[in-house]
């Protein structure tokens, strides 16, 4: 396996949350004096894995890592996958910062991307940019992705604006779960974020089979809508993929997945939705009031829909959940 | 002052244009619920919440639907010139909206709707350009979704962008009253009164969509989205979707 680069010591530290940092939509609370502008960070993760044919395990080939973004390393996982822990250092995002992920799974390459801990966008400074987020992942030919990360927190004022694309060649296989949460519940911040934007695109063999465009805006837009949340907190969204897989299997696919998530939603702590997408996969949409109820959903999901693509267990992170 | 009578074209225009976007056209589009249903059926839509619903739904899916309209509208005003549809955007995007669309159902029924409202317009006179999208279409096998129909079509005929824009959103959500009418203890005053009351939203929704990119048409309805997606689970449906 090749080395990781060496990370040079961090040069901007982030507090945990930005002093005299005021959201933009309360103007009644006195401005502090203008600071002077923060350093934006522009960081790149780089990451490219290959399918080592002799010894029946996926390696992590190649990697960049600009701060604040780190990669802990590749383990090997029980079933071949190589498993990647992505890590902030940092702790979160701050009003302007770029970060970008770049990953690329050869023919064959099973990988199992996972994060140290929840993404916090934190409140920016009033002049700052939203901080962004870009992510480029391309899956190869028979190759498996797993995306399975900690929830999105955004803080009280956050701007975060996450643009993601998927590409997916021929049997390339995709498990991607994002979970957005309310906010800092326990400090008593629930929608009091500014605005969430993600942008989602995932293709297959370089056609569109889903494509997301979804923007939050709590003080603009109710969010507790009988046509949006309603009165659930948190929002999960599921994509399960395999290319080429004949439309039959997915809608049988479909069903099991729909009867699975009608254990969780009697008790109405969770409410889930499943589909077909226009071919070579499924979409599987949740709302939750606690982050535990999401993950539990998720987690039940992956198990049938891993059992039913590939006749397998998924190898869970190792986190309590 | 005077005001001036509309000329036969305009007028006629405004007639084409109140029946295409009539609801009693034979389109289809009365028996797609676009997942109401699931969502009365867990009394998640009543008649008290009815109007802030719509008024969300008109705040996104509107915007998205008004968009790929106009979008469609623009693609065959250029094409009208040259009499030739550029059929690789066309196909484009009806892929883009299908891939906008997550629940089966809803997406089945928008692209069913617009390939009758295709074929309904075709037959009402001689538009190549029509025929064109038709088939192209169902080579390619995605749509064509009712929005981008309803915005090429109102382009073939000559009508207005932005009156075809509006004209849309509007029976997309009369659409969405009737069905509620049938789901919900809902009388003929009320819905009417319902639907008179979300016109400036409608305005509101279609103005804004003049200026809006594809990639900005933000639509963020989850609930809705269960609700289309889990109406294949119900035991008991009056609608398709």
């Amino acid at each position: 396996m090749a080395p990781i680069a060496p990370i040079p010591p961090t040069a901007i530290a982030h507090p945990a949350d930005e002093p005299f940092a005021i959201s933009i939509d309360s103007p009644d609370v006195a401005a502090p004096a203008p600071a002077p502008a923060r350093p934006r960070i522009c960081a790149r993760m780089d990451l490219e894995f290959t399918y080592d044919a002799d010894h029946g395990r996926t390696r992590l080939r190649s990697s960049h890592q600009e701060p604040p973004l780190k990669a802990v390393r590749a383990f090997a996982a029980a079933d071949g996958a190589a498993l990647l822990h992505l890590h902030n250092v940092s702790g979160g995002l701050l009003g302007g910062d770029q970060l970008s992920l770049n990953a690329k799974l050869g023919p064959g390459a099973m990988v199992q991307l996972t994060t140290t801990g929840a993404t916090r966008i934190y409140r920016p400074r009033t002049e700052a940019p939203p901080a962004t987020q870009t992510n480029e992942v391309t899956v190869g030919e028979s190759a498996q992705l797993e995306y399975v990360p900690d929830p999105i927190i955004p803080y009280a004022g956050a701007r975060f604006s996450q643009r993601t694309s998927i590409h997916l060649a021929a049997g390339a296989g995709l498990f991607w779960w994002e979970i957005l949460s309310p906010g800092r519940e326990a400090h008593g911040e629930v929608f009091q974020y500014a605005c969430m934007e993600v942008r989602t695109d995932v293709t297959a063999r370089g056609r569109p089979i889903c494509s997301e465009r979804v923007r939050l805006q709590p003080r603009q837009h109710d969010l507790s809508s009988a046509a949006r949340m309603g009165n659930y907190r948190y929002w999960a969204t599921f994509y399960v993929c395999r290319v080429g897989i004949e439309p039959s299997a997915w809608r049988a696919l479909e069903d099991r997945v729909r009867e699975r998530s009608a254990a969780f939603q009697p008790v109405g702590e969770a409410r889930w939705g499943v589909s077909t997408l226009s071919s070579d996969g499924l979409v599987i949409r949740g709302m939750a009031h606690h982050g535990r109820d999401a993950y539990s959903g998720l987690l039940a999901f992956w198990r049938v829909a891993k059992q039913a693509l590939y006749g397998q267990e998924p190898v869970l992170p190792r986190k309590v959940y | 002052m005077l005001i001036e009578p509309p000329s036969d074209r305009e007028s006629l225009s405004h007639l084409q244009l109140l029946h295409l976007a009539d609801s009693a056209l034979p389109v289809g589009a009365l028996a797609h619920s676009f997942g109401l249903e699931s969502l009365t059926a867990e009394e998640i839509l009543t008649t008290g919440n009815l109007e802030s619903f719509l008024r969300a739904h008109i705040e996104e899916a509107g915007l998205l639907e008004a968009v790929f309209c106009r979008q469609a509208f623009r693609l065959a005003s250029d094409a009208r010139a040259a009499e030739k549809l550029p059929i690789e955007p066309w196909i484009a995007l009806n892929f883009q909206l299908t891939a906008r669309k997550p629940a089966r159902e809803a997406r089945t029924a928008s692209a069913t709707i617009g390939r009758t409202f295709l074929m309904a317009v075709n037959n009402l006179g001689d538009y190549p350009l029509l025929r064109e999208a038709l088939t192209a279409a169902k080579e390619s096998g995605t749509g064509p979704h009712h929005s981008l129909a309803f915005g090429l079509a109102s382009a073939i005929l000559h009508l207005d962008e932005n009156l075809a824009a509006l004209s849309f959103v509007h029976q997309s959500v009369s659409s969405l009253v009737s069905a509620c009418q049938r789901l919900l203890p809902l009388g003929q005053t009320a819905a009417t009164r319902i639907l008179w009351n979300v016109k400036p939203a409608m305005i509101a929704c279609a103005e804004a969509s003049a200026s809006c990119a594809v990639d900005s048409a933000f639509c963020f309805l989850p609930m809705l989205d269960w609700g289309a997606m889990e109406h294949p689970a119900l035991a008991t449906r009056l609608f398709i979707s």
